[in-house]
């Protein structure tokens, strides 16, 4: 099968310098407060990490065009899941009609009220089990 | 078959033309495969979307009792593995049998790593009850102002479950492979398994680029 | 011809072993076919019994946990063990090779590999029903599904596991329209047929996959408690309806996309004309496999989502009409001053076009919003789907099975009983279920043992026509088995119905193991019946 591309070594060397790179830049990033651009920071690097591997590692540069096809549309139908879903998610209760709809969770699960307070290590810590003495500490 | 070219290398299939329609069939396939993964982990991403959504602080706060020292180390690990296993398709296509063996067993020791890693972190999360579901138990300083955390490591756990899984299906796929390469039975004749689990441990590694900052460093 | 006696597959090779390990696509085409046929027999039998219980209002022919078991397992088995696999996994594998010319598919092995996994997931199944039952109705709903004490896991553990299945299918369709087609046979020359089952593989491989981890949720909110689906831990009920319909409403057209194509072969061959518009044919069915995955939230209009995504959604809907009226439009043109003849397989056709005609119509009912909150969980419903996925699919699959019966066993059914039994199948299903139209609009909702007084003229219509549909369909699947066992064989070089792709002209009949004795050259298109005279040629 000598008529398949091989990639060249050097390309394959750059490519992973440039992987590792990007991971660092991006948990550089990640303490550097930009707001809500932190996760639209994370996601360019992350695509463009995901892309490094997809188009070199994976061959898909030198690939038929129908695999690649088939890889971007399942991003596609991803895209497709996460718009629709979240034009009902993000819109509960936009009519305004029933105003507590629009965080419909919001309530603390049941079953944390009967937690006792733990250290860092996950152990009970005696003495302040109960939310009363939670709240006076905190002031 | 009365058809079929007595010459043909022994790896083609009779009801192939020949061995380039055989190969560009695997690798079609492969990717229609891939597509079916990626879109099993869209069910997750979406999940995570709409809770983080939903839980922004939570997300934020949860995050922290995450060790990102050991995110990174790992994302290192997974990266350095998917080079190794390029360069074992590399050294198969220039038919350095030995080199490609070397690199396969390197993958397969990185994947060991990661393995390894993410159970430090998974048996620390055991021992301080940070678990999914109702299984959620850690109540310490910096978690109890948290409003429903069980949320954020449901699916930390079960996005990072099924990743794990996925490297450990990965390893018994090299391990095969390291086989029948020392064998002598992949050559740059005939390296197509090789191809394909190589795309599928890229796949791998392609699914942490995205993991890794969506749980180790929410900003 | 003696040669060609001894070499087909279903005698050569012999053995019991070499049908449980056969990689022969046809081979697996009956293996599919005969278990669906028999799970087929046995959702049926619950429908049956189903229909019985609402004969009255105070009928008490079995409890009523019985009932919500009844319904939910006729549901499960009818769409996970008999329709999704049935159509592309029994005529698919059958034709699909012999309709692009090649040997088999493009892995054999992952084939069989997919039956089998369809077994074993059916087994889950099977140990559901033994084992007392499920009653959360065939779409799990959450939080409903997370408490019932029924065997939600084992069901949804079964229909995870024959997820596997049709996306190993799918996959292996896929790659062999692609890459195996012999050289000259363009896209634009292959039987819509494929083109349908190009449309349904695309719909598997994309949406399944997301169905198998809905499951795993759903199994982990059991086990775990994971809170993604359950409000008591700060989830969301609504978000499973949104993972659930991310593959079941594309999965409806899984189960319909083949039907649409068997008709476009059965039309143009029984009415011996060009097909109408082949290009829109074609690509209507890419447009609606994509479309399907814009349009779920239709299902969840009463469900709490936000009012937005219900415009958004009940808009989009009304798309999906567009090309299925193409498809429609271009069956008729078809027809048209086409030699029509009404052999059995023609005569579901005819019965698919009205009674899919129907089940569509009232789908852009269900599709407008306002009158959804008004008719959502009634039978209004329950009609409309059982217009679009039994009118629809079922007859268009019984059309199918008497178009290449002959084809596929080298043998040929009482066309006359045939003809009857259509006729019983078209007659009792509007018998059944047109009445639920009425009953729905009535506001007698779906899933209740029992009903109201006055409900009871229509309900019972409803279960007498419903013995006539099932007696009907019993026929017609014994009159085809019989000609199997009266071994009724027709000529191996024969054409009944002079058909022009591939499978016709260039195999015999039951084919040849290896499908072609050589390989075949295209000559003709597969409907060009302007150009080319083809023969009806048959021994009887």
């Amino acid at each position: 099968m000598s008529e398949h591309h091989i990639t060249p070594l050097k390309t394959y060397l750059i490519i992973a310098s440039l992987l590792l790179f990007l991971s660092g830049v991006t948990v550089w990033v990640s303490y550097v407060d930009l707001g809500p651009l932190n996760i639209v920071v994370a996601m360019l690097v992350a695509t463009v990490k995901a892309s490094l591997v997809a188009f070199f590692f994976m061959h898909l540069l030198w690939d038929d065009k129908k695999n690649l096809t088939l890889f971007l549309m399942s991003l596609m139908f991803f895209g497709i899941f996460v718009t629709i879903t979240l034009l009902d998610t993000e819109f509960r209760g936009d009519l305004g009609l029933n105003p507590e709809v629009k965080n419909p969770i919001n309530n603390r699960a049941a079953f944390y009220d009967t937690l006792p307070l733990t250290d860092t290590h996950g152990h009970p810590v005696d003495g302040h089990s109960d939310d009363h003495d939670k709240d006076k500490d905190h002031h | 078959m009365s058809d079929h070219n007595p010459n043909a290398p022994s790896h083609l299939k009779h009801y192939f033309h020949d061995v380039n329609q055989q190969y560009e069939t695997s690798k079609f396939a492969m990717w229609a495969f891939i597509l079916t993964e990626v879109l099993t982990f869209a069910g997750l991403f979406v999940a995570y979307i709409v809770y983080r959504s939903w839980y922004p602080d939570m997300f934020v706060d949860a995050h922290k009792l995450l060790d990102v020292n050991k995110g990174l180390t790992n994302t290192i690990v997974l990266i350095t593995s998917s080079l190794t296993m390029a360069l074992a398709i590399w050294a198969i296509q220039k038919n350095n049998k030995k080199l490609s063996v070397f690199m396969l067993v390197a993958t397969f020791i990185f994947a060991l790593a990661f393995l390894g890693i993410k159970y430090l972190e998974y048996s620390h999360k055991f021992e301080v009850g940070q678990l999914p579901g109702l299984y959620y138990s850690y109540m310490g300083p910096d978690a109890m102002h948290l409003n429903n955390p069980h949320i954020f490591f449901s699916i930390y756990f079960i996005m990072t479950g099924l990743h794990g899984l996925h490297v450990a299906i990965g390893m018994g796929l090299i391990a095969w492979l390291i086989y029948s390469t020392q064998k002598g039975n992949l050559t740059s004749e005939y390296y197509t398994p090789m191809e394909m689990i190589g795309i599928f441990w890229h796949l791998v590694d392609l699914i942490w680029i995205y993991l890794f900052p969506l749980f180790y460093l929410i900003g | 011809m003696s040669e060609n006696k001894k070499q087909n597959y279903l005698n050569h090779p012999k053995g019991l072993m070499s049908w449980i390990l056969t990689l022969d696509h046809k081979r697996i085409g009956l293996m599919y076919l005969v278990s669906g046929i028999l799970f087929f027999f046995l959702g049926g039998l619950l429908a049956l019994v189903m229909r019985f219980e609402l004969a009255a209002p105070g009928n008490d022919v079995i409890s009523n946990e019985v009932y919500n078991n009844a319904y939910t397992l006729h549901g499960a088995i009818m769409i996970f063990l008999f329709i999704i696999p049935a159509i592309p996994g029994a005529l698919g594998n059958i034709l699909l090779p012999l309709m692009v010319g090649a040997k088999d598919v493009a892995f054999p092995r992952l084939n069989l590999a997919s039956f089998y996994i369809y077994s074993f997931g059916a087994l889950f199944a099977m140990y559901t029903i033994i084992n007392g039952g499920v009653d959360t109705g065939w779409t799990f709903y959450t939080p409903y599904s997370t408490q019932s004490s029924s065997n939600v896991v084992p069901m949804t553990l079964g229909i995870f596991i024959i997820g596997f299945s049709s996306i190993l299918t799918g996959l292996n369709f896929i790659a062999t329209i692609h890459k195996m087609r012999i050289p000259g046979l363009t896209w634009y020359k292959l039987p819509l047929f494929v083109w349908a089952l190009y449309g349904t593989s695309l719909v598997q491989i994309t949406a399944t996959p997301v169905l198998a981890i809905t499951m795993v949720l759903l199994m982990l909110e059991r086990f775990l408690g994971i809170g993604i689906f359950d409000p008591a831990l700060g989830g969301d009920p609504v978000l499973y309806q949104h993972f659930f319909w991310f593959y079941s409403h594309p999965a409806v057209y899984i189960m319909i996309l083949p039907a649409f194509g068997i008709i476009s072969e059965i039309i143009p061959v029984h009415s011996r004309k060009k097909i109408w518009g082949y290009k829109f044919i074609a690509y209507s069915t890419l447009s609606i496999a994509f479309i399907g995955f814009l349009v779920w939230g239709h299902h969840m209009f009463t469900s709490g989502q936000s009012v937005f995504s219900q415009i958004v959604f009940s808009f989009i809907t009304y798309f999906v009409g567009i090309p299925t009226g193409v498809k429609i439009f271009s069956w008729i043109l078809t027809m048209y001053k086409g030699q029509v003849s009404f052999t059995p397989p023609m005569m579901y056709a005819l019965a698919f076009l009205f009674l899919f005609t129907i089940g569509g119509l009232t789908g852009i009912f269900l599709g407008a919003v306002a009158l959804d909150i008004h008719l959502h969980d009634t039978y209004f419903v329950v009609a409309h789907f059982h217009y679009v996925m039994q009118g629809g699919t079922i007859v268009a699959f019984l059309g199918g099975l008497h178009h290449w019966w002959p084809k596929s066993f080298g043998v040929m059914y009482n066309q006359t009983v045939a003809n009857i039994a259509a006729l019983g199948v078209f007659i009792g299903f509007n018998g059944t279920f047109f009445p639920q139209f009425l009953l729905g609009l009535r506001g007698m909702p779906r899933r209740y043992a029992t009903y109201d007084e006055q409900f009871v003229e229509l309900h019972s219509y409803s279960t007498f026509w419903s013995g006539i549909l099932g007696l009907s369909i019993f026929l017609a699947i014994m009159n085809l088995f019989w000609s199997f066992i009266r071994k009724n064989k027709v000529d191996p070089g024969s054409n009944p119905w002079g058909g022009m792709s591939l499978e016709w002209t260039h195999t015999s009949s039951p084919p040849h193991p290896h499908n072609f004795e050589e390989e075949p050259v295209l000559q003709h298109g597969p409907y060009d019946y302007d150009k080319v005279i083809v023969e009806k040629t048959y021994n009887k």
